[in-house]
């Protein structure tokens, strides 16, 4: 076989994949900036690959996009709206938000047809563009393009400056006449959006399918990645190439039966999330959180 | 409280009329209580009092950072209602806090730019920075606009807050306690302030030191527990008229009592160096020593290391240098358990945070560090009649009221039911030394003789006290000897008996 | 006479909560119900007396309860002393598998019974020590570390179950716990084993522990106020050691229980689907009975009923018994707000007001 080959069908491979976790965990920075915390993102991904799903089917692949986008922005509303004015528990929040997805997503399976799965029509995918190195889908060129806006918003514009502060003191932000609670609701709305890119991604541009185990702890690893790029979004493309790299390679190894003969296709598997654990093992001492992430704010 | 300085009506930028401010469900009694204050074109007004004055308080509500309970502001003579700081800045008001209210991680330009208005998706750093070099030369504040705050030093991240309000291009400016930082620079702000004056501000400048009111001010109002004591032109008066005003004149009695007829050191402190909040030294060297059955008492403002002290002494924060001896051994950076396991007691500051656990019922807060020894629990297992017994006696000998035990949490008690639980708590088995932070604040009169007494009846048992107090009269009356401490320094000690009020008080509001 | 009224307030807050957020979880319920074209109404009976109605569907409920009461116990636990410990899932899968490999020793089924039990509860307890190291050492929170290895003891046991502990005559299962080694029927036809009184002892054990121990005073009271325990002279890694071991405990066990317990052939299949998401329902099942060891048997079979009855809502009513995973979702959403029954006094509150 020529290695040639191999390599890049790894390397668009694991571009593929690459997308969904970067996507959320880009997102993800701007919420956690303002901060909260939502580790609801894997429920917010495997519903907006539902909706985006049918929005494709009904409105072409692109509208299945933008339905996916609506819906994690939708969601993080919810969530946003919980932790900040009612003051929730953002762990608590975040896994009702999971379980209710999970429910929804399954609820909605058997309704349309096949109880378990449903198959995206080939029309209503996202088509490839066809490249040098083999069909490469535009989602990429976005998931490369993202970060890096997402980057100067928070860090070259007075408004990534307010979400950061937020953050950081909430009450210099109160005292220097930000309303605190709104800024995060968006923040962490706008973040979600990114979630619900994702999850339609995966059925519309990626997998073609929904099933209910289709997000595959991908809301997780996207956590992980932002606790890796310390909040720094252009490291969040590292970081989402890295597990991308690993969740690719799980699937590949699958395929091939000659390898699985040494290495079963199922240690192949764990390993995005043994390295995902051993990578924010050895990070967090020396990342910086923002210092009021995690608590609802209330004001004296 | 004849005002004799109000003849003078010119140029009045700024006027507080019979200002009061409660708080709901805090104290019964006000905590301003008709408040009259002015501050003219030019001038720099200094506000003296002890802390609880109500000094922050005032200032506050001058700034619009507080709603007024009753009273009226008016800005160049004509009545103002704010509505928030935003309001102040509006009318030309900028407020420079005590606690400084500045994201650490962003540079000085970049906590300016967040209090901007403006378009969001600009980036005005540029400008910013600019500017915050304009002023910095103008008022002679040298401080770099991309430094970010976390790597300044105390004095400059106040002179970064400064350049905040003053970019805001205000007419009155309040400072509350600029200089209680210990390594701010007072002579360049006075300076500054100074030259501010003169271009035409009207400053108020909020302190609890006595020499600097009078160097600083052109005039100096005192205030006390929330009343207005007077206003002096600081030319027409002293430290020793200005020490009458803020700490009172009666003078009372140290308790009677035998004297100290041990001389077994029992505690000892040496060289205490500590960080307190943003690692800013709150030790610098602290040394003493307590004997058998005395009562070492620590007088000064809070802030200057007394907390942090307490702290060190009961485990709970570290010490990065100097020693702590209990009965000749050392205790050292010990853990709690440790050091409540060789006996020593600990009355909190933080009663309700972190004295008891509010959460948690009577019975359980009663026991709450016994728990762990035998007969409270036996072989691992609660024992739940003993504890119920002992909390019985506790409540009954602290004179507690509590609805049950075991069934509502202890949020529910009043702060002075709550202290009365942990004095009880602390003392019942007569510890051999126990420190006492604020213990009779928020107790009524009542109470806080029974404290006194109950105090004094350990002493003649031979335990002896660290007691922390902002209650003058409480140390004076309790206290063998007195230190009084000062920016993280015993700045003197006293002998109890002989020690004057005046004297004590000039110690604390000049700080040597 | 406003003592008790005050009393009585303050014990059943707990209660009203739960309560009032299965109110509106039923109601959201009852809407997405109503969107798709069926009545909530024929719904909620059908699944209500599936769950409850007979002995049969009361059976099933129970059965349904036995291992959510040791998952629930695991996060019940770990909130009482104030973390977050969502790793019951993985660790319950590799108790049941650990219950399921004691057969390979061809032990007497007594002996072969007692030890599943213990390895059951033991591969909890391993499992659940990368956690304790992770926290104490690099400062890894227990949600990262709890479910990154839910994810790989997933893999992990999809490994075992078909390459390790697969049945030499049906390869979709594992081997089967021995006939003797089982927990016998408590009521026949039914899947009710007498399993469900080792989770009823387990609840009773751990409220003892926690709510009688001087170990448990010192969780508890770590869990309320850090700073104060801290001061009351607490120390922090005792709790965190006996937060993961009890809840690994409990939740191996729960593996080993519904293995041993689970007609008819007491086995995992590949692809779990009988074990997937017991952990997580836990969780659910804890915040309902609010994280109380008595309020959690009632909420286990409660949302026991709910899954059992869930068949019957199909049946009758046509609605996927899907239903009942978003009803848990949204009634563990409105569980997240800490003055839950206080949001409708507010309401009530401004209806006074204005005049």
């Amino acid at each position: 076989m020529n290695l040639a080959y191999l390599f890049i069908g790894i390397f668009t491979g694991s571009l593929h994949a690459m997308v969904p976790i970067t996507l959320t965990a880009t997102g993800e920075t701007i919420g956690e900036s303002a901060g909260l915390f939502n580790i609801g993102l894997e429920g917010i991904i495997l519903f907006s690959a539902m909706t985006g799903a049918l929005g494709a089917e009904a409105w072409g692949a692109f509208m299945g996009l933008v339905t996916g986008l609506a819906t994690g922005f939708a969601m993080g509303l919810i969530f946003g709206l919980i932790n900040t004015y009612f003051k929730g528990v953002q762990l608590i929040t975040g896994v009702g938000i999971n379980l209710a997805a999970i429910g929804m997503v399954s609820f909605w399976l058997i309704h349309l047809g096949i109880p378990g799965h449903h198959a995206v029509p080939k029309e209503s995918q996202l088509v490839n563009i066809p490249t040098a190195i083999g069909n490469i889908s535009p989602m990429i060129l976005v998931t490369i393009a993202l970060p890096v806006i997402v980057w100067i918003l928070l860090f070259r514009t007075k408004l990534g400056l307010k979400i950061r502060s937020v953050g950081e003191n909430p009450q210099a932000a109160d005292v220097a006449g930000i309303n605190v609670h709104l800024l995060r609701l968006f923040s962490t709305a706008a973040g979600a959006s990114l979630a619900g890119l994702a999850g339609a991604y995966i059925s519309v541009a990626w997998m073609g399918s929904v099933t209910k185990g289709i997000s595959a702890g991908r809301g997780f690893i996207a956590l992980a990645t932002v606790v890796f790029s310390g909040l720094n979004p252009l490291l969040v493309l590292l970081g989402g190439f890295i597990f991308g790299f690993f969740d690719n390679l799980a699937v590949w190894i699958s395929t091939m039966p000659a390898v699985q003969k040494v290495v079963p296709w199922q240690l192949i598997s764990m390993a995005p999330y043994i390295v995902t654990l051993l990578i924010v093992a050895g990070v967090i001492g020396r990342v910086r959180f923002p210092a009021a992430m995690g608590t609802p704010y209330m004001r004296e | 409280m004849s005002d004799n300085t109000m003849r003078d009506d010119s140029r009045v930028i700024l006027r507080g009329e019979g200002i009061c401010k409660g708080f709901p469900g805090v104290w019964e009694h006000l905590i301003l209580d008709h408040i009259n204050i002015d501050v003219r074109v030019g001038e720099i007004h200094t506000l003296l009092g002890e802390n609880g004055a109500g000094k922050t308080v005032i200032a506050n509500c001058l700034s619009g950072f507080y709603s007024l309970t009753e009273g009226q502001i008016y800005v160049k003579g004509q009545p103002v209602h704010l509505k928030s700081p935003k309001d102040g800045l509006k009318h030309r008001i900028g407020m420079v806090h005590q606690e400084l209210a500045l994201v650490k991680p962003f540079t000085v330009a970049q906590n300016i730019a967040i209090g901007l208005s403006g378009y969001d998706f600009s980036f005005p750093l540029r400008e910013v920075e600019n500017r915050v070099r304009e002023l910095s030369k103008r008022f002679n504040l040298r401080i770099d606009p991309t430094a970010r705050i976390e790597d300044l030093s105390a004095g400059e991240q106040q002179r970064a807050e400064i350049i905040k309000v003053l970019y805001h291009d205000p007419e009155i400016l309040i400072l509350d306690e600029p200089t209680s930082l210990i390594s701010v620079d007072a002579q360049h702000l006075f300076e500054v302030l100074h030259n501010m004056a003169k271009i035409g501000y009207g400053i108020l400048f909020i302190t609890h030191k006595i020499e600097e009111a009078l160097e600083m001010g052109d005039r100096v109002t005192v205030l006390r527990l929330g009343k207005l004591m007077g206003t002096r032109k600081s030319s027409e008066t002293d430290k020793d008229e200005l020490v009458r005003l803020m700490f009172g004149e009666h003078e009372p009695a140290q308790l009677k009592r035998k004297a100290v007829h041990s001389q077994r050191v029992v505690f000892e402190v040496k060289d205490l160096e500590a960080a307190g909040m943003d690692e800013a030294p709150a030790l610098c060297g602290v040394s003493f020593s307590i004997r058998e059955g005395e009562i070492f008492g620590i007088a000064g403002v809070s802030g200057n290391g007394q907390s942090e002290l307490a702290e060190v002494v009961t485990g709970l924060r570290h010490t990065s240098g100097g020693r702590v001896l209990i009965e000749g051994k050392d205790f050292t950076n010990s853990s709690p358990q440790k050091i409540i396991k060789a006996g020593i007691a600990h009355i909190p500051e933080k009663r309700r945070e972190v004295g008891v656990i509010e959460a948690m019922t009577v019975a359980e807060n009663v026991v709450l560090k016994d728990v762990r020894t035998s007969p409270f629990s036996k072989r691992s297992f609660l024992n739940i009649p003993y504890i119920t017994n002992h909390t019985e006696e506790i409540i009954a000998r602290s004179g507690a009221i509590v609805s049950d035990l075991w069934k509502t949490p202890t949020r529910i008690l009043s702060g002075g039911n709550i202290q009365r639980l942990i004095l009880g708590r602390e003392t019942w088995h007569k510890p051999r030394f126990i420190v006492a932070a604020y213990p009779t604040q928020g107790l009524d009169a009542k109470a806080i003789e029974n404290t006194w007494e109950l105090f004094m009846e350990l002493r003649e048992t031979g335990t002896s006290f660290l007691l922390i107090s902002e209650d003058l009269d409480e140390i004076m009356a309790l206290s063998d000897r007195i230190a009084v401490m000062s920016q993280g320094n015993i700045v003197k000690v006293l002998d109890g008996v002989h020690a004057k009020r005046e004297e004590i008080g000039m110690l604390i509001a000049t700080g040597h | 006479m406003k003592d008790w009224k005050r009393v009585t307030r303050e014990r059943t807050k707990e209660l009203r909560k739960s309560i009032t957020a299965g109110i509106i979880g039923f109601c959201v319920g009852a809407l997405i119900i109503l969107a798709y074209g069926y009545n909530p109404i024929t719904a909620y009976q059908a699944l209500l007396s599936g769950a409850f109605g007979d002995l049969y569907g009361f059976s099933e409920s129970v059965a349904n309860a036995t291992p959510l009461i040791l998952t629930a116990l695991t996060f019940a636990v770990g909130f009482r002393g104030g973390m977050f410990n969502i790793g019951a899932e993985g660790q319950l899968y590799l108790g049941a598998l650990a219950a399921v490999s004691i057969t390979l020793l061809r032990l007497p089924p007594a002996l072969s019974f007692v030890f599943s039990i213990f390895a059951g509860a033991l591969a909890g307890i391993i499992w659940s020590m990368p956690v304790v190291v992770l926290k104490a050492t690099r400062g890894v929170h227990e949600v990262i570390s709890t479910i990154m290895l839910n994810w790989v003891a997933h893999f992990l046991s999809f490994y075992l179950i078909s390459r390790v502990l697969v049945d030499p005559q049906r390869a979709e299962k594992t081997i089967s716990i021995a006939r003797g080694a089982r927990f016998a029927l408590l009521v026949p036809g039914t899947s009710l084993s007498y399993g469900i009184f080792l989770s009823f002892a387990a609840a009773a054990l751990i409220w003892l522990f926690v709510w009688r121990t001087v170990i448990g005073f010192d969780l508890r009271a770590m869990g309320y106020n850090q700073d104060a325990a801290r001061y009351a002279g607490i120390e922090k890694w005792r709790v965190l050691l006996s937060v993961f071991v009890m809840g690994g405990i409990t939740a191996g066990l729960g593996g080993a229980v519904h293995v041993m317990g689970r007609p008819p052939t007491y086995a995992v299949y590949s692809g779990m689907p009988a074990i997937q998401n017991l952990g997580f329902d836990g969780l659910a099942v804890a915040m309902i009975g609010r994280n109380h060891p008595a309020g959690i048997i009632f909420a286990a079979i409660f949302f026991g009923g709910l899954l059992a009855g869930g068949r019957m809502m199909q049946l009758f009513a046509q609605v996927p018994l899907e239903m009942v995973r978003v009803l848990e979702g949204v009634v563990v959403l409105f569980l997240a707000i800490p003055e839950l029954s206080r949001i409708f006094s507010i309401f009530k509150k401004k209806k006074t007001q204005t005049p």
